[in-house]
């Protein structure tokens, strides 16, 4: 294993430390900054997010980070979104009030489909071949949001059931986007975030 | 399909983990993180820090920080002198995954929405101490030691969207063996809510039972998960043909 060093976009999220620690325990280092030089230095880039869509956004924005990130992941430096941080990385979302997004990957944020929440652990159903996926079908993982991804098959990695099925993982190319807490997953947890790093990292 | 969760509840007081009977009386048992560790290796779903003693200093930080520090992979719910908007937003940036709040329903519910604001409905759960009398359900004030009836006031802040899930704490069974009055459940007037039930809910038999009703989301035990090796493993054995996540070690592998 290479031991690589990620870098956390540090821009007001809640709960940072659940996921420095997390990647602590898989080996590898972290920096948690706002500072663009200090993000620049990591192999990979990794949004966070505890939160409303709105407020997150705002706060990107106000920090200059939203910028930084977009144009990071147009140079096709790695970036993995995990939570409401997947949720910022498409076109908009309607929670509270229509906020546009970061715009890296097609799609919207709306309400659940016929639940008001989708809180506690579920199983992932891979939905392509993603080899990043591949060992994480049919793991369960730590699931905490009221709001859902609605994006364009082609862009989707796994899905997971609650009354409709829900967009779990999307990839495009070298971004992806967890709408679960992989950190906070346990095992299946680790083992997904090491394999997405292996494969991300060149 | 979402699974029902086994939620562990480390009680802790004056900074100790300690075993609770009724709220009323506590026996110490030892470093809450270290407990919150185990619980962690051993694959418990969530785990509720509930620091009982919080309701003149605020949340207890300093603990909150220790066993943030500690990077586990358990979801962390805290509980325990949440006054305001601002401190259950730094609850969250110590490592708490969700807050649940008590005295705040009470004492400033227009906070719930600030707070819904930073971290979305999910993240918000009401605890709410009850028992039943007459079959009307009474919510227990800890700081004055008096019951009342759920108010308009709570009821409207709990349909409004704002708060995730509710833990109904059957406090006066809280410690017992088996107490949990399911009746609580059935007299729970936001029917779409889903529920954590605590205070007596540690026999399979009766945690089956719970776990079986539609708005059950979750079974929070107590001490009981953290005296025994492997207790959440085998406490889960006994839930087989529920939709309960597999039990197994969670922790490091360990190598002979």
């Amino acid at each position: 294993m290479t031991r690589r060093t990620i870098g956390i976009v540090d821009y007001g999220a809640g709960n940072l430390s659940s996921v420095q620690h997390a990647f602590h325990m898989l080996g590898h280092r972290c920096r948690i900054s706002g500072d663009a030089q200090v993000l620049d230095a990591c192999d990979m880039l990794l949004l966070p997010g505890v939160g409303a869509f709105p407020k997150a956004m705002e706060n990107l924005i106000a920090s200059g980070l939203d910028r930084y990130v977009v144009d990071a992941a147009r140079q096709d430096r790695p970036l993995l979104g995990i939570c409401l941080g997947m949720q910022l990385l498409v076109d908009s979302s309607s929670e509270y009030r229509l906020t546009a997004g970061l715009g890296l990957i097609p799609g919207t944020v709306q309400p659940i489909a016929g639940a008001r929440w989708h809180i506690g652990w579920n199983r992932l159903e891979t939905v392509s071949d993603d080899a990043l996926f591949r060992a994480s079908d049919r793991e369960s993982f730590y699931f905490n949001h009221s709001y859902a991804l609605d994006v364009p098959p082609a862009y989707q990695a796994a899905i997971a059931r609650n009354d409709a099925p829900l967009v779990a993982a999307i990839r495009r190319d070298n971004v992806v986007g967890l709408q679960f807490h992989a950190e906070k997953s346990q095992a299946a947890g680790r083992a997904l975030l090491a394999a997405i790093i292996e494969g991300l990292c060149p | 399909m979402i699974m029902k969760r086994l939620a562990a509840v480390i009680t802790v007081r004056r900074g100790i983990a300690v075993q609770s009977f009724g709220y009323a009386r506590h026996l110490p048992i030892g470093d809450p993180a270290v407990i919150a560790q185990t619980l962690d290796r051993w694959g418990a779903d969530e785990i509720i820090l509930n620091c009982i003693d919080r309701q003149q200093a605020g949340p207890d930080y300093a603990l909150l920080d220790r066993i943030g520090r500690l990077g586990l992979a358990t979801p962390i719910i805290y509980a325990g002198g949440i006054r305001s908007h601002a401190e259950g937003v730094q609850a969250v940036k110590l490592g708490a995954d969700r807050v649940a709040v008590d005295a705040l329903l009470r004492d400033a519910p227009g906070e719930i929405h600030a707070l819904s604001e930073s971290l979305g409905a999910q993240g918000i759960i009401a605890a709410l101490p009850l028992r039943l009398a007459d079959g009307k359900l009474l919510w227990r004030d800890y700081r004055r030691q008096t019951d009342s009836p759920l108010g308009e006031t709570l009821l409207q802040t709990l349909a409004a969207g704002r708060i995730s899930e509710a833990l109904l704490i059957d406090w006066q069974n809280e410690g017992s063996l088996g107490g949990f009055d399911a009746d609580i459940i059935a007299a729970f007037p936001i029917s779409d809510m889903p529920i954590i039930a605590f205070g007596g809910a540690n026999e399979p038999a009766l945690m089956r039972r719970l776990l079986g009703l539609p708005n059950v989301a979750a079974v929070a035990v107590g001490n009981q998960l953290s005296w025994q090796e492997h207790a959440v493993q085998g406490l889960k054995s006994r839930l087989s043909g529920l939709p309960v996540r597999h039990a197994r070690f969670a922790g490091p592998e360990v190598r002979a």
